[in-house]
């Protein structure tokens, strides 16, 4: 659950970007750094190899604002998509908020896209937490590449109960990222005043 | 509930705050920070004659996810954790303690601190402290009234469109 700091007034959520390799997780997470006024967002922190992939996580304070006098702070981070940086994966999901999952729409990604998930719900379940209580998004990116997959393919393989809200998107170019980002970031502030 | 809940308020932040203030004031370091096990900042203080602190969330999201990089190493290795971090450069030392299952004591001084004292003390009121945050897991709930979630949207409204 969110951190609330009654003191100082304030309510601090932690949202992950997660998926498979080379998604779009970080690329979400530059858009919102380069389109947020400065006022409100912090400085992005990119712990990244040389070729730029993502080597422990990306981090992104962001100021919503004030909800009924507490100071409204969500911190994004992405997690390393690479298979074998798994002990790095769980470890950001701890305390973990919301979720939003980069789907990858490349078609010899399909199989990337379901380990995925599956992984995702092997480390929340290390941390004791169920996959359904968590607020979780599902976003599918790169839609404007050549052959991308029929998005109903994508959710088939992740989300084959059609539980969660989809966002289509093309995150290089900013298109769903904003969309995605407020959904998920209202069914967090929803749970939070259900005092999930 | 996903994740235990550090709602620090009234009296608890007030003497978490105290025992700060008290910290620096020993110690002679610049910074003194107390972070949640999720890298947010539950409290901070800083010396007067300190330069501008660097981005805390920053500071915080990395001592954070360090200590739990430094947890899962520890328990790769047979220990249940270790307690403490030191990283010291040529100017100066970051120093971090763990205050219970729940929070990091993290402080930030420069060459001139003898880290032997800072370690002597910061002993001292990670007892303190983490008594305070033992009480706290018996705090109320949290509760919104309901047009919180009204007020959440509109922002939300506000800033994405």
């Amino acid at each position: 659950m969110s951190t609330i700091n009654f003191a100082a007034r304030e309510i601090n959520c932690k949202i992950v970007y997660y998926g498979p390799g080379m998604s779009g997780k970080t690329t979400n997470l530059k858009h919102v750094f380069s389109k947020v006024p400065a006022g409100l967002r912090g400085d992005m922190v990119s712990l990244a190899t040389e070729d730029e992939r993502t080597l422990f996580f990306d981090f992104l304070p962001l100021d919503l604002g004030t909800v009924q006098g507490f100071k409204t702070r969500f911190h994004l981070y992405t997690v390393p998509g690479q298979v074998f940086y798994n002990a790095s994966r769980k470890l950001i999901l701890r305390g973990v908020d919301g979720i939003v999952f980069v789907a990858d729409s490349a078609p010899n990604r399909l199989r990337a896209n379901a380990e995925s998930m599956r992984n995702l719900r092997e480390n929340l379940a290390e941390h004791g937490i169920d996959v359904r209580d968590v607020p979780i998004v599902l976003q599918v990116n790169k839609r404007d590449i050549d052959g991308a997959l029929p998005t109903e393919m994508i959710r088939a393989v992740i989300d084959p109960k059609k539980e969660l809200t989809l966002f289509e998107a093309t995150a290089h170019n900013g298109g769903g990222v904003f969309e995605t980002l407020k959904s998920v970031s209202k069914l967090v502030l929803d749970r939070l005043s259900q005092n999930k | 509930m996903i994740e235990p809940t550090l709602a620090l308020y009234g009296d608890a932040f007030e003497r978490v705050d105290r025992h700060l203030e008290e910290l620096l004031a020993a110690t002679g370091v610049r910074y003194c920070l107390l972070v949640d096990r999720k890298g947010f900042v539950l409290s901070h203080k800083e010396a007067l004659w300190a330069p501008r602190p660097p981005a805390l969330d920053s500071v915080a999201t990395l001592v954070a996810s360090n200590a739990a990089a430094t947890a899962a190493l520890a328990n790769m290795l047979g220990e249940r954790t270790f307690s403490e971090q030191i990283h010291q450069g040529e100017q100066g030392t970051l120093y971090v303690e763990s205050v219970g299952d729940s929070a990091l004591l993290t402080l930030i001084f420069d060459v001139s601190v003898p880290l032997g004292r800072v370690k002597v003390h910061t002993k001292k009121s990670i007892a303190q402290v983490a008594l305070i945050l033992e009480e706290l897991a018996d705090a109320p709930p949290v509760q919104f009234s309901d047009d919180f979630s009204s007020g959440a949207n509109a922002l939300l409204d506000d800033l994405f469109g």
